[in-house]
């Protein structure tokens, strides 16, 4: 027969050893839950005290004063006809003042295919920054092919530095998470700051292209090299995010360049037969309006580019160039 | 003594310590794999291994007086991180693998070129982006199948692969170099078991523009529904006429396909006109000013795209009619 104590011994330890093993799982479902990172490694964010912000480097401007479009067949002359035109560089870059130039660095392309920046034109800006007495001019970008083949083999590399700029590729800790207000997918993101944490003026330059998802590639498309990580998964939303780069980057001026223009199979070309040569060059203190114009080079109108509408809706400029009275100019 | 006394037995003990066993050898297969997990997916540029991603050899295809500067290879998951906005293009055409070099003069550092071998999986896909994106009045490549040449680089086809070019400027010696790299490729890069197209000898050859045949795999004419669409150009008098042909996988998917065609055009504004052949009865739909004609023969469809003339577009839909009724002919014999 069972002795009712033995029945009783079992019982509390089956309950003692129960609740063990329950303190056990509990403790281990605790600490899992602890350690559990829902974002996983492709998501790197930063606590919200160490976001950044880029600066705002626009310059004041109003109607008249803030476009102008100079044709002619000579990069150097029509830019520097532009900017002139505008007030001269001295409106935009101080005595003593660092300078950022954005140029679209982004293939490892020669210069005759147009799928960047000309090495001239940006080389006559440093030249001009220069002139007005910068202390400093810096020439980068964030590259989508290798940033050293980009410098050299587009030749903007060599023509920036032998205008007297300082060429800096990017490198990892350039890089700093940053969220835009109102932004739905610039959210702690990274970004290519660090050339630009300490400049007092930003330039960008660019040439106008054809482009396969946005229907084109001018100042706007432009910043999307100061976008760092798995960037290219903004290409499912890409007239969002290039009125979102509107928004996150103001720039003191923008020149655009369409004396060669890229028609078809841009952003990358790979053929002189996809240039057409309309001789232009846009300087702009407002890139909505820069690409406004700069889209009827490629027989576009604003209304075929959503990001334009996106932009304006946004703040970050006007699609209506005649409010901004544009100064026209030949060379 | 049994275990009520706090000893265990020895069943329980083994039982106990294979658990344990069990809890440590899932503890370390854990430790491995989150170890080892796929990178590619956090944004680094990886190879993957497996079918279709082995490395073609480019030091093979080095002209002479040229040295490798640079290889690349780029999967769909990076191709964007070096072509941009052109990888959905060939990323939605089946692309499979790009092999890239940069080729350096021995005896000019200005002079380089690039080539890129776009890995498309079969001869269609590869003609698709090639033929979508040959620019307009160029110069045929006579030894290719299909291929051009541009004032400074080839663009080809050779058999699974697209094959182009750029070059650090316009000049003989690239161009030259690049035609012996061409020539290399055609010799040693195995094509594939496919190397032709069937469906472009449907298109009749009186009046056509040569090499203007182009394959939109899907969306043409921006209609969702029509997929595998090949096109051809022709010349009547001063007017170009587009005709289209695809072949389904049988008469009744061809039927329904140009009925939606059809449906779709009417939907977005066009009107149905009247057929100048009566044949075409039925068939012809003016939209915006110019005249489409879409229908259904056996198991093509088939039709005239944005004719400005309504009597050429007929013409060469019968035309069309003819040279496809031949073809069904010849595969019923």
């Amino acid at each position: 027969m069972t002795n009712p104590n033995d029945k009783y011994f079992n019982r509390r330890r089956l309950l003692t050893r129960a609740g063990k093993a329950g303190l056990s799982i509990a403790a281990a479902g605790t600490v899992s839950y602890l350690l559990y990172d829902r974002k996983g490694p492709s998501r790197l964010s930063a606590k919200s005290k160490d976001l950044v912000t880029l600066a705002d480097f626009s310059v004041p401007h109003e109607a008249g004063d803030t476009i102008s479009i100079v044709e002619g067949p000579d990069r150097k002359q029509t830019v520097t006809k532009a900017i002139e035109l505008l007030g001269g560089i001295e409106r935009f870059v101080k005595e003593g003042e660092t300078v950022a130039i954005k140029p679209n660095v982004a293939f490892a392309s020669p210069p005759m295919l147009g799928a960047t920046a000309q090495p001239e034109l940006v080389a006559q800006v440093v030249t001009l920054c220069l002139k007005a007495g910068a202390a400093q001019v810096i020439v980068t970008d964030n590259p989508i092919n290798d940033p050293a083949s980009c410098f050299m083999l587009s030749g903007v590399g060599k023509a920036a530095s032998q205008a007297g700029a300082k060429v800096i590729l990017p490198r990892e800790y350039h890089f700093r998470h940053t969220t835009l207000e109102g932004g739905k997918l610039i959210k702690n993101w990274p970004i290519f700051f660090g050339p630009f944490a300490k400049v007092d003026k930003l330039i960008g330059i660019t040439p106008v292209k054809h482009h396969a998802r946005a229907g084109a590639s001018m100042t706007m498309k432009n910043f999307y090299g100061l976008l760092g990580g798995r960037r290219n998964i903004f290409h499912q939303d890409i007239n969002t995010i290039i009125a979102e780069l509107a928004m996150m980057v103001k720039p003191t001026l923008v020149i655009l360049d369409g004396t060669e223009v890229m028609m078809t199979n841009g952003p990358t070309g790979g053929s002189v037969s996809d240039l057409k040569r309309a001789n232009t060059v846009i300087a702009s203190c407002d890139m909505v309006a820069a690409d406004s114009y700069g889209c009827t080079l490629l027989d576009l109108k604003p209304a075929d580019l959503p990001y334009l509408a996106k932009a304006q809706t946004a703040g970050a400029g006007t699609t209506d160039l005649e409010s901004l009275k544009p100064i026209m100019g030949t060379v | 003594m049994d275990s009520i006394k706090g000893k265990p037995k020895k069943l329980e003990s083994i039982v106990g310590l294979s658990l344990l066993v069990v809890l440590i050898l899932i503890a370390i297969t854990i430790l491995i794999t989150q170890s080892d997990y796929d990178m590619t997916r956090f944004g680094v540029g990886t190879v993957l291994s497996g079918p279709g991603t082995e490395k073609i050899s480019l030091t093979s295809l080095v002209p002479a007086g040229f040295e490798t500067l640079s290889e690349e290879t780029y999967l769909a998951d990076n191709l964007y991180e070096k072509i941009n906005g052109k990888a959905p293009l060939y990323i939605e055409s089946g692309f499979v693998k790009l092999s890239s070099a940069r080729f350096l003069s021995k005896s000019d550092e200005n002079l380089w070129m690039e080539l890129f071998i776009f890995d498309m999986a079969n001869i269609k896909n590869a003609f698709s982006v090639y033929s979508v994106q040959k620019r307009p009045d160029v110069e045929m490549l006579p030894d290719m199948q299909f291929g051009y040449r541009t004032t400074n680089a080839p663009y080809f086809v050779h058999g699974k692969y697209y094959v182009e070019f750029i070059a650090s400027s316009k000049s003989d010696e690239l161009f030259k170099a690049m035609i012996e790299t061409a020539q290399k490729i055609q010799a040693n890069l195995p094509p594939d078991a496919d190397t032709e197209i069937p469906e472009l000898s449907y298109f009749p050859h009186e009046n056509l523009a040569a090499g203007s045949h182009k394959l939109y795999l899907a969306s043409a004419f921006g209609f969702e529904g029509f997929t595998d669409i090949f096109t051809a150009q022709y010349k009547f008098g001063d007017e170009t006429i587009t005709a289209f042909l695809s072949r389904r996988p049988d008469p009744q998917d061809a039927r329904l396909v140009a009925k939606s065609y059809h449906k779709f055009l009417i939907e977005n504004g066009g009107v149905a006109k009247p057929a100048i052949t009566k044949a075409l009865e039925g068939k012809v739909v003016d939209f915006y000013d110019t005249t489409e004609i879409v229908f259904a023969t056996g198991p093509f469809v088939v039709g005239i795209h944005e004719a400005e003339n309504q009597q050429y577009a007929e013409k060469l839909a019968t035309i069309l009619i003819n040279k496809l009724s031949q073809a069904k002919a010849m595969s019923n014999d």
